[in-house]
């Protein structure tokens, strides 16, 4: 099999590259996960303890609280962008004056760092500063306090992340969207279908493929977001905003917990794949097994 | 069930018509073909029955009421598309099931006419297959059996047949033909095939860019075309068209052509030295020694017809007859033309004279 051969050939370069940086540092934080291991205390070795960590995490209630935040941060802010983004994306399927210009501009969040976001969004909500609570302050006379209002922090977060993301999503529709027959639509309404109906019955399952890879793609970044709710709350107030990646964060770099750091990325990514599955098994799974 | 008036229909794309006034009346219960060559029209029109198209001028009604602003859902029509059209994520048991689920129509009776309609379609098999596993046959069934679960007020289809093999076309033809007898509903058919449209037709609609070019039953287009361009698209092979002169020799009309052939006349009203275009169909030319002398060509046997392909100067006619003829290339061969048989066109306006 000469061609085979050259395939792995050709694929050798980025198969090393991926084992070295991909699958040994997996591997390698599995292993610290069995440890317990802190530079900074008194017995700075690794000390190998069983499912020790494992057992630790099951009762720890910080954890299970930031994975509680979590799911309900991902879940408002991956429906709100789903939502939105398919309500922009029908919106520029549509001609209109100036379309292109909007759809450029629509995208520029896009490309801003999370830590920019995470910067800019802290400006505009700071109490006293932030042009944000002052309006809201002027114009309905609701205060706001990110820094102690554990729903404010959390609003704010949801919303700064729906701003920064929903323009994916809406790509990605487009680009789904764009690409459907028109004849189905066209013999649903022949069909006597009306606009719901089509919604429902047309339009949602045969871009189901592209939501759920969306969802797939927003669930996983949603479920490691650091950077940006680290900038805008640290985590506060209290632990209102407090997501497992900021958890392993403050676990990881002020307290040097390598192990139980470890410990906690192992569950995450677990529980992420589990959570990916479900998706995949419940919205496409059905029919591509019996399409086969 | 339905009759249907097209009225003055004009369609056009920004600044471009495509649609010229077309008047159509169709009977209840008609089964009517709209043919004509590609690009003619005949999708637009019917989209426009269906409502998927804007009337740019004109009105379509449908059972006497003006539908031109009432949506497709409304207008109680079934439409079998070119490309079938049928939903890729359902099943050919949902596909067909979906107008009744959209008419919330009750279970019990949704399961009875999905199962009813896949047994007169023989599709009894796969209703639980997706439509990729179906054949381009079996696919265009379903999209059928969507259209007939309706009991719609009307039924368009355009160019349903035109994707399967010649055998299956024949099958499905005999079938569309057997549903319309059954059901008696309404029926637009558009197709190119003047096959198609001869053998299924009630009522033929012949359109040429935009335009009606004549309506009429299939005998009626067969016998009486209206101008040269009906006479050359119904039957086939089509018919022999051959441009020259009317002359009085011998006290006599005769019909010259430009190559100086000499060809049989009925009585007629063209003029002497009207320039006409006389046309004649291969089946009506008879071979024998008599009649006008030709020079064969080409002959091209079929097993139960012949057709000869002559020339007398730079006229060529081709004959079909039902005899095996053994004539040679070159040889001479006699065209018996009956002269109730030939049709003549003025050179110009290509109108029948
Ligand atoms: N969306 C459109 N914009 C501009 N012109 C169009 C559009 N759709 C159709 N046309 C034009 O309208 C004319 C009629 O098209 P139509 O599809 O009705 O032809 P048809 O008779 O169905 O041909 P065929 O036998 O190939 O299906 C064509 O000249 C076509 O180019
Ligand atoms: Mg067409």
């Amino acid at each position: 099999m000469q061609s085979n051969r050259l395939g792995w050939i050709l694929l050798a370069p980025t198969l090393t590259i991926l084992f070295f940086f991909g699958v040994l540092p997996f591997i390698y934080v599995v292993y610290v996960s069995f440890h317990s291991w802190n530079p900074f205390a008194a017995n700075p070795e690794m000390i190998f303890n069983g499912a020790d960590n494992f057992r630790r995490i099951v009762f720890d209630e910080e954890f299970l609280n930031s994975v509680g935040v979590t799911v309900m941060f991902v879940f408002f802010a991956v429906l709100s962008e789903l939502i939105l983004g398919y309500i922009l994306a029908q919106a520029f399927m549509k001609d209109f004056p100036g379309k292109s210009f909007f759809r450029t501009i629509h995208t520029l969040p896009l490309i801003m760092a999370p830590i920019i976001v995470g910067s800019v969004w802290k400006l505009m909500t700071t109490p006293s500063i932030g042009i944000i609570p002052h309006y809201l302050d002027e114009w309905f006379g609701i205060s706001m306090n990110i820094g102690t209002s554990a729903f404010a922090a959390f609003t704010t977060i949801v919303i700064m992340d729906i701003w920064h993301w929903t323009p994916l999503v809406t790509l990605t529709l487009i680009a789904a969207l764009v690409s459907l027959p028109p004849d189905p639509f066209e013999q649903a309404q022949i069909d006597g279908a009306n606009k719901r109906q089509i919604f429902w019955h047309i339009t949602l399952p045969m871009i189901a493929p592209a939501v759920v890879a969306t969802v797939f793609i927003r669930l996983m970044d949603a479920l490691r977001t650091v950077d940006e709710v680290w900038m805008l709350t640290g985590g506060g107030p209290g632990s209102s905003t407090r997501f497992v990646g900021v958890h392993i964060f403050k676990e990881v770099f002020p307290k040097t917990n390598y192990g139980y750091g470890s410990t906690i990325s192992v569950i995450v990514l677990y529980l992420t794949i589990v959570a990916c599955w479900l998706l995949y098994v419940t919205m496409l799974a059905p029919r591509n097994s019996k399409e086969g | 069930m339905a009759n249907v008036k097209i009225d003055n229909v004009i369609k056009r794309y920004g600044s471009l018509q495509v649609m010229h006034g077309v008047n159509v009346d169709i009977e209840d219960g008609e089964f009517v073909v709209l043919v004509g060559p590609s690009g003619c029209g005949k999708s637009t029109l019917l989209r426009m029955l269906a409502g998927l198209e804007e009337i740019s001028e004109g009105t379509v009604s449908i059972g006497d009421k003006v539908v031109n602003d009432i949506l497709p859902k409304e207008r109680d029509i079934a439409m079998v598309f070119q490309s079938y059209a049928l939903y890729p994520h359902k099943t050919v048991y949902d596909n067909i099931a979906f107008p009744l689920k959209m008419a919330k129509r009750p279970a019990a009776e949704i399961e009875q006419k999905v199962t009813n309609a896949a047994e007169i379609l023989d599709l009894t098999k796969y209703l639980k297959r997706y439509p990729k596993e179906l054949s381009g046959g079996q696919r265009q069934r379903v999209a059928m059996g969507r259209a007939i679960v309706r009991d719609p007020q009307v039924f368009l289809f355009d160019e349903p047949l035109s994707n399967l093999d010649a055998k299956l076309r024949v099958t499905m033809r005999v079938e569309i033909k057997e549903l319309h007898q059954r059901l008696g509903t309404t029926i637009v058919y558009v197709t190119h095939d003047q096959i198609e449209a001869m053998t299924m037709a009630d009522k033929i609609v012949v359109m040429r860019d935009g335009r009606v070019e004549q309506i009429g039953s299939p005998l009626d287009l067969y016998d009486n075309p209206g101008n040269v361009f009906v006479a050359g698209f119904i039957g086939s092979p089509s018919m022999n068209f051959v441009h020259g002169k009317i002359e009085v020799k011998d006290g006599k009309k005769a019909f010259v052509s430009d190559g100086g052939l000499t060809l049989p006349l009925p009585e007629t009203t063209a003029a002497e030295g009207q320039s006409v275009t006389y046309g004649i169909r291969p089946e009506h030319i008879q071979i024998g020694d008599t009649g006008v002398k030709m020079q064969v060509v080409v002959v091209e046997p079929t097993g139960s017809e012949t057709q000869i392909f002559a020339k007398a100067g730079n006229d060529l006619i081709d004959a079909l007859v039902k005899d095996r003829v053994m004539a040679k290339p070159r040889s001479e061969i006699g065209f018996i033309i009956d002269p109730k048989d030939v049709h003549l066109f003025d050179r110009k306006t290509e109108k029948r004279i």
